[in-house]
């Protein structure tokens, strides 16, 4: 970084802020410099989100001062701080999707010509080369329904960037992206910072951190728990401020694993996966993974009915299995923690309570129909202490609950049905890392009771620290398959494979 | 700051500190309000109110809306009686005699037909709720006008009718000019505390809010959603025809417009009462605050001769006030009880 780019353009200095009964902020002090990619880490409720509401002008501090390219603003609100160039790029970029992507960049000041019509010449020519000024080339006039994910988040980057933005926050961009766009947009990313632009980045991917960033910002409880520049520090360091622990990556001992509970036998179905051969024993955890859309998700998703299942033979303890719906899969053993929590998972305005007993309330039912409500609780909080859910009470709606905790109590409603397979869809997305830990160790004392377990992820390292077995999707295939007890399975090793090698070309290569 | 937490607290009860204000208000204004004549008025209004209000919840908590409760409620009433009087001058009927027992068995399983139909156009035909029983409200209106070519019928002096009165107008305990418990309001006391039963304590209930909350994420933890809407339009259609019932009672002979405009007044109670627009959300108890609130306002107005316009414009300003209490609900909710989770969980430990 050259020196003439070391000015900051965002200044918070001493920053409060506090809502009945926590202090969301306390104190904290916050700067990005000109031309940097600035990381902000911290578990969920550390107060990250707050730090960045009061920058957008969404809430006001209580107390502290913000600078914004030297000046000093006082009672910022959303308005104004948009004038001041603070820029927020959402995951899921707020675009009018039946728009053509022209008109999309240039909503709001459409160019005019005489008597009010809409010049769309001028239009395309300018939404193209302004595209291309920032390296961007795409044909403007598709429509934004048409992009992927990564493109939107880059077109959202430039549009800011031409409103001359001295900031531009970046909110987990790279959650929803499938991997090969996250390298598009980082390599995006990177060369405007090369040109000057300044960046905030959050991410619960420490990877991305030495990545992507140039400095970092830990905060925790609200208060800034360390600066560094991303250089001076290592990833177990930087975990350790975020936790505020020594939190060691949960490492499961492989346990007994019993009999084939539920398998799969030329399983097809066109555009998804193709001969697909899988048998998942009890006690036993499997990961499943591979490039997006190559075949693990569909194949869980298809499994619980969500999505057609296709042509093949599935047996589930010596049953065929009925799929379709579900109902049915739910009955015969088989739950599913999706991928989508909010859309999938929980009935967010609805009580913790109300959400874990929502799949067995037919075991619950007493005379005349009536729900036995003291059973009820008992259950409620036997998970509630089993899983270590933190919740206020019972009868708090999930939505006020965190992200970790959200999601542990979607896992204590599928284990609340006793299943004899379990397959969770990504279950430690957007989960901070101390949620992380547990979620797994759940998953492990779930595995351990004779639940044969799979887990559709591609988070490489967790799955090596969890499973038995790792199998590898390539193109709706099945291309390879790693034992933990028959070969040590390295990152390196499931990325060859997971872009396409068989165990055929990587003999040939050697 | 202390005061502001409690706000989410007060909103959700406020419906009853409007209540016994509203309630304080007309007594000063009107000396008549607090008698037991009037008392009861305000009740045996709530009465049929009440019945629609019930079935109404059930379908909003579902997520949906059923629009046609009110030509539901007005053919059935019509309907019944059809069935028992003669067809000759004054009565008008079908000359069909039935014994007024089955008419009422006949009109109950219509009401719940009508409340299966919209519930299979919604669910398995994938169509529109809102439109579909808006249609549905037209379709029963127009066909009401078209049977009896807009001629009322009445069961007035007919003895046989008598039966079919009995949950309008029958009392089950009366000491004349001192106290009086009508049939129709134990009737609805009765359907509310079934009501509350059924949709907090059994199975239909909890997943129906559950659906109401994330239609998604309720099929996905094994609900049968569709199965549990057409069972909430049926209960509508049904408790709809059942407030036909007791309306045809109160009145004696029916007009083809009997129950026209009620939907309003529907909505306005429930949303009043708490009941979110959005589902899953509201209970029986906020619902039954809603009712009694409108029956009274309604009550107090006719007491101090307000002019039948205003009465209108005041109606619909009630409505745009329960719409901005709910909106109020959403605001407060969110951050106040997200602010306390998180005060209240123990953080990490260190």
């Amino acid at each position: 970084m050259d020196d003439e780019h070391s000015t900051p353009v965002v200044e918070m200095v001493d920053i409060v802020k506090a809502f009945p009964g926590v202090r969301a902020l306390d104190s904290v002090s916050f700067s990005v410099k000109q031309g940097e990619i600035h990381a902000l880490l911290g578990k969920n409720g550390a107060g990250k989100s707050t730090l960045m509401h009061v920058l957008t002008g969404l809430y006001t501090p209580d107390s502290g001062t913000i600078r914004i390219r030297g000046e000093i603003h006082e009672n910022l609100n959303t308005a104004k701080a948009k004038q001041a160039g603070i820029a927020l790029v959402a995951q899921h970029a707020k675009f009018v999707p039946g728009l053509s992507i022209a008109e999309n960049v240039y909503s709001g000041m459409l160019p005019l010509r005489w008597g009010g019509f809409v010049d769309w010449k001028k239009m395309y020519r300018d939404a193209q080369e302004k595209l291309g000024q920032f390296d961007i080339d795409i044909d403007v006039s598709r429509l934004m329904e048409d992009t992927t994910v990564a493109e939107r988040q880059m077109i959202e980057i430039a549009r800011a960037l031409f409103a001359d933005a001295s900031v531009i926050i970046l909110d987990e961009p790279t959650a929803p992206l499938p991997k090969h766009d996250v390298a598009k947009l980082f390599e995006f990313v990177r060369r405007q910072r090369a040109r000057g632009a300044s960046f905030i980045y959050i991410s619960h991917y420490l990877e991305e951190i030495f990545e992507v960033a140039d400095h970092v910002t830990v905060m925790r409880n609200g208060v800034v728990a360390g600066v560094s520049p991303v250089k001076d520090i290592t990833q177990p360091e930087l975990i350790r401020l975020i936790s505020g622990a020594n939190v060691e990556r949960y490492k499961r001992e492989s346990g007994k694993i019993g009999n084939p509970v539920l398998s799969i036998n030329g399983l097809n179905r066109p555009g998804a996966y193709t001969d697909v051969q899988l048998t998942l024993n009890a006690g036993e955890v499997v990961g499943l993974t591979g490039l997006e859309g190559s075949g693990p998700g569909e194949l869980a998703r298809g499994l619980f009915g969500l999505e057609p299942l296709g042509s093949g033979s599935v047996m589930l303890n010596d049953a065929p299995y009925i799929d379709g719906s579900p109902i049915s899969s739910l009955k015969q053993g088989l739950a599913y923690l999706p991928r989508d929590r909010h859309g999938l998972g929980i009935v967010a305005i609805r009580s913790v309570r109300d959400n874990v007993s929502l799949s067995v309330l037919d075991r619950l039912e007493q005379s005349l129909g009536l729900i036995d409500s003291a059973k009820e609780k008992r259950l409620v909080s036997d998970f509630i202490n089993v899983l270590g859910i933190k919740t206020p009470s019972m009868e708090t709606a999930v939505e006020n609950l965190s992200g970790g905790n959200q999601q542990k109590v979607v896992v204590a409603k599928l284990a609340a049905t006793e299943p004899k397979v379990l397959i969770l869809d990504e279950p430690t997305q957007g989960v901070d890392v101390q949620a992380k830990v547990e979620l797994l160790r759940i998953v492990d004392q779930l595995s351990q009771r004779g639940v044969a377990v799979a887990v559709v992820s591609d988070e490489l390292s967790e799955l090596m620290d969890i499973c038995d077995r790792i199998v590898v999707f390539y193109r709706g295939r099945i291309i390879r398959e790693f034992r933990k007890n028959r070969e040590p399975i390295t990152t390196a090793l499931l990325l060859a494979a997971i872009e396409g090698e068989t165990l055929e070309t990587t003999n040939a290569s050697v | 700051m202390q005061a502001s937490k409690h706000i989410p607290t007060l909103l959700d009860h406020l419906i009853w500190v409007i209540l016994v204000g509203v309630f304080i208000f007309f007594v000063f204004q009107s000396p008549v309000f607090l008698t037991s004549t009037n008392i009861t008025n305000i009740f045996t209004a709530a009465a049929v109110l009440g019945i629609l209000v019930v079935g109404q919840t059930f379908v909003l908590i579902s997520g949906n809306f059923d629009l046609s409760s009110e030509s539901t409620l007005g053919v059935c009433a019509l309907f019944g009686m059809y069935l028992i009087v003669p067809a000759t001058p004054p009565y008008w009927g079908g000359g069909v005699l039935i014994n007024p027992y089955l008419s009422i068995a006949v009109i109950i399983i219509t009401g719940s037909l009508f409340g299966y139909i919209n519930g299979l156009l919604i669910t398995v035909g994938k169509m529109n709720n809102f439109i579909v029983t808006l249609a549905m409200l037209l379709i029963l209106r127009g066909l009401m006008m078209a049977f009896t070519q807009g001629k009322p019928i009445s069961g007035l002096n007919f003895p046989p009718a008598e039966i079919y009165f009995w949950l309008g107008h029958e009392s089950l305990f009366e000491i004349p000019d001192l106290i009086k418990i009508p049939v129709g309001v134990v009737a609805t006391g009765l359907i509310f505390i079934i009501g509350h039963i059924v949709l907090n304590h059994r199975r239909f209930g909890r997943e129906l809010y559950a659906i109401g909350g994330n239609k998604q994420a309720a099929i996905a933890s094994g609900i049968d959603a569709d199965k549990r809407v057409r069972q909430a339009y049926i209960i509508s259609g049904g408790l709809a025809a059942l407030a036909g019932w007791m309306l045809a009672g109160r009145v004696g002979s029916i007009q083809v417009n009997l129950g026209d405009g009620y939907i309003f007044t529907v909505m306005a109670a429930a949303v009043i009462g708490g009941i979110s627009l959005q589902g899953g959300r509201g209970t029986m108890l906020g619902a039954l605050g809603g009712v009694l609130l409108l029956s009274t306002i309604d009550r107090g107005l006719n007491l101090m001769s307000v002019s039948v316009f205003w009465v209108k414009v005041i109606q619909g300003l009630i409505i745009m006030f329960a719409m901005f209490i709910d909106a109020q609900r959403v605001r407060y909710r969110k951050p106040q009880a997200k602010a306390a989770a998180v005060a209240a969980s123990p953080t990490n430990p260190t």
